[in-house]
């Protein structure tokens, strides 16, 4: 099993899922455990129950149930004994573990003048992992580069869930701060990267130090708002290149066109099953009426279908092989 | 001769026990102490650091005495290192095995399992709320273990060498 995730189960829940049969294990994108219903793994782009054996069922009534026990003792590991210090987190509803997985919480929630406060009765826990994928951007990286200036047009990558916006930015990130667009390392032309990582998720970082390679002129603001993020790195870190993960505020729509205007190149994502699902989002809107990013990536298909799209500023279609072409010639 | 060593050995003995008792009684509120020490500390730990938790009880163990730092060490070297482990478990493990070392009875003991059971599992505001009640089950106890050191701690010495003397009397 991907052994990042061994060490966050309990004893019980662990076995199990070490049993599971390689080829599930290799492409396992979310581990779903729910009190008394069936243990549930997602891979490849497809799910199934797992047996108390560590078999893959569809069967519901055959699948093991993770009890109460198992579901306290999850939470007790990933909070680390101290569910006092995840208060935050427990207001967004996830927590962002070693190793940069994700794991969404589901529960009760305790409001506050109308306001989520935390959620307790934890009783829904969906593992995600993460996958570092050196190269996911390298076959569209070209289409997204503005020759003129040497620098990445504003850029916003569109997708839904699973379909790997994250990885493909933090292997962005990678190769403008490594400098090796053209496909070689250039030495002298990496530029100053600001990640704003607000879910802790495109960096990973445990201890403000990144565990994925994002780079070596890569600053992370790691845990940061977004918008209030992007305004310190403007103010204080100089990046060329700021990157954001999964914007939908109003704040965030604001920085990002604050960020533009202040000659920094954004490469932003944002849930969407397409351009038109942005543009139909009430604060995300405004940013496409503006023609803020003139190149859109569109990811789709989970697990091994899935297929990078680019679109320039005005919607049109970008191959990435005829783009190639052109730029070697 | 023999007789005479005999019975100083017997008055010696008595005393020892005698004087081992006062100590208990004295050690008993100080040991206590101590406790609602570490209990505030980790009010502050949680209320202001949010630490988690093996971090606090590894910070707590530094500033303790024996045996209390050895019992909070391994609470928190626990926590740790198992991945089965439970707050609730562990802290009445560790506490069970290094009781019998303290001089500190039941009562206190019972309140100090009872907050173990509460720790780590909910958030901030609840945790200082047992933490509070924690501290006043144990000062209400740090009271009570005052009143017997004054009623019985000098009585226990006394006693260590008069039933020592009473006993030679007896078998002279």
């Amino acid at each position: 099993m991907p052994a990042a995730i061994e060490h966050l189960l309990p004893e019980r829940l662990s076995r199990i899922v070490s049993r599971l049969d390689r080829s599930a294990l290799d492409l396992l994108e979310e581990l779903r455990i729910r009190e008394s219903r069936p243990l549930e793994v997602v891979y490849g782009g497809q799910y199934a129950f797992v047996t108390a054996a560590g078999g893959l069922t569809l069967s519901a009534d055959e699948a093991y149930r993770p009890d109460r026990d198992d579901c306290l003792k999850l939470l007790d590991i990933l909070t680390n004994h101290s569910l006092y210090s995840f208060e935050e987190e427990l207001r967004r509803g996830y927590i962002t573990v070693r190793g940069g997985h994700r794991v969404g919480i589901a529960g009760r929630a305790v409001l506050d003048r109308g306001q989520v406060r935390l959620l307790r009765d934890i009783s829904g826990f969906n593992i995600r992992l993460a996958r570092e994928v050196r190269g996911a951007a390298e076959r569209i990286i070209r289409s997204l580069i503005d020759p003129a200036q040497g620098l990445i047009h504003h850029t916003l990558v569109v997708s839904p869930p699973l379909c790997g916006k994250t990885t493909l930015i933090r292997d962005i990130a990678r190769i403008l701060s490594e400098g090796a667009w053209s496909g070689s390392r250039r030495p002298g032309r990496g530029v100053k990267v600001g990640i704003v990582d607000e879910r802790s998720e495109i960096a990973a970082s445990v201890e403000g130090v990144p565990t994925f390679d994002v780079g070596p002129r890569t600053d992370v603001l790691d845990a940061c708002p977004k918008a209030e993020g992007m305004m310190m790195m403007i103010r204080s870190l100089s990046p060329q290149v700021i990157i954001v993960d999964e914007i939908g505020r109003k704040q965030d729509a604001e920085a990002i066109q604050e960020a533009m205007h202040a000659g920094i190149r954004v490469v932003a994502t944002a849930h969407g099953k397409d351009i038109e699902d942005v543009r139909r989002r009430p604060d995300l809107a405004p940013l496409l009426a503006a023609s803020a990013f003139s190149r859109y990536v569109v990811l789709t298909g989970t697990g091994s279908s899935r297929q990078q799209h680019v679109y320039d500023g005005q919607l049109r279609p970008i191959n990435p092989m005829a783009d190639k072409a052109a730029l070697v010639r | 001769m023999i007789k005479l060593i005999g019975a100083l050995m017997i008055i010696g003995a008595s005393t020892m026990i005698g004087l081992y008792r006062a100590k208990a009684y004295a050690e008993r509120p100080r040991q206590i102490r101590q406790l609602i020490h570490a209990v505030n500390r980790l009010a502050t730990e949680i209320g202001y650091g949010s630490t988690p938790l093996p971090d606090a009880l590894g910070k707590l163990a530094q500033q303790m005495q024996r045996p209390l730092d050895r019992m909070f060490q391994e609470a928190a070297e626990r926590l740790g290192r198992e991945r089965n482990a439970t707050v609730r478990q562990v802290w009445q493990e560790t506490v069970d095995r290094y009781w019998g070392l303290t001089a500190m009875k039941a009562p206190e003991k019972e309140a100090f399992i009872e907050l173990g059971s509460t720790l780590g599992v909910s958030d901030r505001d609840n945790q200082l709320k047992f933490l509070e009640l924690a501290k006043s089950q144990l000062q209400h106890e740090e009271a009570a273990a005052r009143e017997e050191q004054v009623r019985f701690e000098k009585l226990s010495r006394t006693l260590g060498v008069l039933g020592g003397a009473l006993i030679v009397i007896l078998i002279y």
